[in-house]
């Protein structure tokens, strides 16, 4: 019987054209999206790669120099576009790509590829993330806002009642209905985009990729499922197809215009990030402090570079600062990247009541676009910086100025360049991308268990009489 | 026999009936109420956040003023003899002053219509340390934001009015004409001496009375009490308010000549969110991939690169000054100034000549990126009138000073900033000559000059045109079918 619901709810809305308009706009922009996303990455991915190689090879052919002088002018790691941001960029417009890893400081990622983009770009950008988290669920709505409303107005409701039909199975039946609509527009776009993240991956990346593909489907199939309900459910308990869709329609609204701005401010006014002026004047200060201290214990002064330090302590006290500083780096940059998983998790724990904010941070953790992924490279870049540091600066312990006032006449030879690997970064697994993203999905699965409640609650209390 | 009302005491006749009607409905309570909530969260929202950004502005050149003071202080206790300076940290030295010890930064202040549109302020910095390096050292070094804020916009009154206020347009005005042919008072109406078109405008004039009173008037009452700087630009306000009222305009019209189609109330209210979600949230993202599409950015990973190529050839040419040893190591005197010049250490040179060798070269190429952003702007602004939300949006930045002309204004000013700034150390450092306490009043100061008001208001206009054009073309639609309008 619940086949028999689906197939004819099915049928109806291939009638009066719903799902051939509605749905052919949705399916339009994926594929456009799609198509878009392809050829973005395509590019980005062959000049990442090329950047980084010749920024390596640049890095060997230096030639001989003060090893201090190659530190400072350093290399840039550059961050490779994750296989499937072609679905879903995540927060990849608003963050660079580029990190310069020079001496002494840790530096930020720079180049955010919205600064270079026009006022236009805070509308959003067209990626299927984008589509099926804002349009996704006013497909649902435009597709079902009347399924029980509908018939009651027209009085089928009640002649199917009064015929003993269960009211539940009324509810799966149009559930299945809904589901095979969107099945029938999304499973396609779906099938070319798994191609398209299986082609664009690395060979030693597809298999992690179309998993993290299978989870990023599953999690959208949750999203839209909340939608079904959560319309049938309205559908149900309103008097009029017009009470329905408004009802509907002010909460799609709520989600997916208003709820991301909203929670984005209330979780800024939870946790604040701190100025730049004061985060700077604090890493300064703790810096200087954590300096002093290590100068003070090691040559029993803070004045660097006198007669009691002379330069051939060069080495030594480089490495000893370097590497007192990266507990200062670690400390400060930890506590404001916790700030953000804070104000993170806030927007996450809103995802319960309007689900937009659950799978947007599920679906760009499964597709490697979140910013734990972005910590992630933030943070290998820098192990990456340090151990440049490090070579470098045994290298001057090793050669440190026996004449005293020749320092920076030492050249170290092309050896020491290759002592330091290209960096060669690999984004976690499929697996930690879940992990990452497990509190979106609980969030989601207990959004569509509320949705289930509710539509269950509904559709019970319909009477034949 | 009292004379037949003239076509205005008709339409006021009917518009003090509508508002009866309104006032005794719930709907205008409702929507009207979570208007107001809207604005005042934004608007509060919006002053908060101009306020934050103004307080840290302050902070900054604060701490730059207490900064230059302490060197000035310094460079005294040095010339008495008090004090012997550090290498990186001598005041008298002009390649320290002119970097990061002597750097002070650009600002550009809020404007002030800021609270009504916060628009590209977190994503471009409105604050540059400028040094002598090349800008690609500093025009990146961005505020403190979580990527996931910068996704999400802000929640401003440009978003209220931009994505926010039609739909509260359609829930006052989806049914005007349906729902009295619904309920059967539309042919009793028109059986009166009524016109159709009076109906229509009177209805629309009580619901556009209310909702602009909201958007429009609210905001400039708060305006004017809490950040009176507004009086000072009554210009950019009238048109902020002309801009947001022709965009009211075309979205009322679009509901006259859908109602005007004769359509019952719900296909009116299906065909209004369509409408809406085509041209606010899929027609604005669809203009920015065209144009990033056909006008792409250039290659910021060249960029960086090419600064490192760069920066490997400058330290080449340098190599034999980069070998020398500090001298003050040994000679601490050295780094006191004597008779007015200092004895620059070849390190120090060098670090300067790679500088200034690294910023000539690059300078090009930051040029390209500006000429290319520029492009993309033009086709923004040539393109944008196919949606009105993307008209409405960049008028309203622009007036509220946090759009891109105006940042685009900053940069060309932190540009001739960051020349005079090498203009009058680059001789110093070259010729030796160490900063006295007479030069600390001459080094360059950032001097913010406002946007000239004739090109944000000619803006403005065009937003206003560019609105007023397809709201014309929505009129003659819906008058065309009012005349073909059947009441039964």
């Amino acid at each position: 019987m619940i086949w028999l619901i689906a197939c004819k709810d099915l049928r109806e809305r291939l009638r009066d054209g719903r799902l051939y308009w509605a749905g052919g706009l949705v399916a339009l922009l994926l594929l456009t999206a799609l198509a878009v996303g392809a050829s973005h990455q395509r590019g980005a991915r062959a000049e990442q790669a090329a950047a980084q190689s010749s920024d390596y090879q640049d890095w060997l052919a230096q030639g001989a120099r003060h090893p201090h002088d190659a530190a400072h002018q350093g290399m840039h790691a550059f961050k490779p576009d994750a296989a499937l941001a072609l679905v879903d960029p995540g927060i990849n417009p608003y963050i660079g790509s580029t990190v310069w890893l020079q001496a002494h400081r840790q530096s930020e990622v720079k180049f955010r590829p919205a600064q270079d983009a026009t006022g236009l770009q805070r509308f959003g950008d067209l990626s299927v993330g984008w589509i099926l988290q804002v349009l996704g669920p006013l497909l649902v709505v435009v597709l079902g806002f009347n399924a029980f409303a509908g018939e009651r107005e027209q009085g089928m409701l009640r002649q199917t009642l009064s015929l003993g039909v269960p009211p539940l199975r009324l509810l799966w039946g149009k559930a299945l209905a809904l589901a095979m609509a969107l099945a029938v527009l999304l499973v396609p776009a779906a099938l070319i985009a798994a191609a398209a993240v299986a082609l664009f991956a690395g060979s030693g990346e597809r298999l992690d990729a179309l998993l993290r593909f299978a989870g990023l489907a599953l999690g959208y199939a949750l999203y839209l499922a909340i939608f079904v309900f959560a319309t049938l459910g309205v559908s149900a308990a309103s008097r009029s197809s017009r009470v329905a869709i408004a009802v509907l329609l002010a909460l799609w609204i709520a989600n997916a215009v208003v709820a991301p701005r909203v929670l984005s401010e209330l979780s800024r006014a939870l946790f604040p990030s701190p100025t730049r002026l004061a985060f700077n004047q604090a890493l300064a200060a703790d810096l200087k402090a954590t300096s002093d201290k290590t100068w003070m214990q090691a040559f029993g002064t803070t004045e660097r570079w006198s007669k009691d330090v002379p330069l051939n302590q060069w080495g030594i006290a480089l490495k000893l600062d370097d590497q007192a500083s990266y507990a200062v780096y670690d400390r400060h940059f930890g506590r404001l990247w916790d700030t953000w998983e804070q104000q993170q998790a806030v927007q996450e724990a809103g995802g319960l009541l309007l689900p937009l904010l659950a799978v947007r941070s599920f679906s760009s953790a499964m597709a490697g676009t979140d910013f734990a992924h972005h910590r992630d490279f933030t943070n290998a870049a820098e192990r990456h910086r340090r151990l440049i540091q490090d070579i470098v600066s045994q290298d001057l312990v090793d050669h440190a100025d026996p004449l005293g006032h020749q320092h920076f006449a030492y050249q170290a030879s092309p050896a020491l360049w290759a002592r330091v690997p290209a960096f060669d970064y690999h984004a976690p697994s499929a697996g930690w991308a879940l992990a990452r993203g497990g509190a979106s999905a609980l969030v989601l699965c207990a959004c569509l268990a509320l949705a289930v409640a509710f539509a269950w609650i509904a559709v019970v209390r319909q009477r034949a009489l | 026999m009292n004379p037949s009302p003239s076509p205005f005491q008709r339409f006021r006749l009917v518009a003090r009936q509508e508002l009866r009607l309104l006032v005794r409905d719930r709907s205008l309570w409702l929507v009207g109420g979570l208007f107001l909530l809207l604005v005042a969260y934004a608007l509060f929202n919006g002053m908060l956040q101009t306020r934050q950004r103004d307080q840290a502005q302050a902070a900054l050149v604060a701490a730059d003023s207490q900064a230059r003071a302490d060197q000035l202080a310094q460079l005294g206790r040095i010339m008495a003899g008090t004090e012997l300076p550090t290498p990186f940290g001598n005041p008298a030295n002009p390649a320290n002053m002119a970097g990061g010890l002597g750097a002070q930064h650009a600002v550009m202040p809020s404007a002030p219509l800021a609270p009504v549109a916060l628009g590209q302020t977190d994503l471009f910095p409105a604050q540059f340390k400028v040094t002598h390096q090349s800008k690609v050292n500093f025009l990146h070094n961005n505020d403190i934001e979580n990527p996931w804020h910068l996704q999400s916009g802000h929640f401003d009154l440009a978003f209220v009015v931009v994505y926010l206020l039609p739909l509260l347009i359609f829930a006052l005005s989806y049914n005007l004409l349906s729902g009295e042919r619904e309920d059967g008072t539309l042919r009793l109406l028109l059986s009166q001496p009524l016109a159709l078109p009076t109906l229509v405008a009177a209805k629309i004039a009580v619901r556009a009375a209310v909702l602009l009173g909201a958007a429009v008037l609210v905001p400039l009452a708060v305006l004017l009490i809490a950040r009176p700087q507004a009086l000072a630009a009554p210009g950019a306000t009238l048109w902020w308010a002309l801009v947001v009222g022709t965009y009211a305009l075309f979205w009322f019209t679009a509901v006259v000549a859908v109602n005007a189609f004769g359509w019952s109330s719900a296909t009116n209210a299906m065909v209004l969110v369509i409408g809406w979600v085509v041209l606010v949230l899929v027609a604005p993202v669809l203009l920015n991939i065209a144009v990033t599409q056909a006008s792409p950015a250039p290659s910021r990973a060249e960029l960086a690169a090419r600064t490192r190529v760069v920066t490997a050839q400058a330290m080449s040419q340098n190599a034999a000054l980069l070998a020398t040893d500090y001298t003050h190591v040994d000679q601490p005197d050295t780094l006191v100034p004597r008779g007015g010049r200092l004895a620059m250490s070849g390190r120090a040179m060098a670090n300067y000549r790679i500088q200034r060798q690294v910023d000539e070269t690059l300078q090009p190429e930051l040029e390209r990126f500006d000429a290319q952003q520029a492009r993309q702007q033009a086709l923004v602004a040539r393109w944008s009138a196919i949606s009105p939300a993307a008209v409405a949006y960049e008028g309203i930045t622009a007036l509220a000073g946090t759009g891109h002309s105006r940042n685009a204004w900053f940069l060309a000013q932190v540009a001739s900033y960051h020349q005079a700034w090498k203009d009058f150390f680059y001789p110093r450092i070259d010729g030796g000559l160490a900063l006295a306490e007479a030069d600390f009043p001459r080094i360059p100061a950032f001097h913010w000059r406002e946007e000239g008001q004739g090109a944000v208001q000619a803006q403005a206009a065009r937003a206003v045109l560019q609105l007023l054009l397809p709201t014309l073309a929505l009129l003659g639609l819906a008058g065309w079918r009012l005349r073909r309008y059947r009441v039964a």
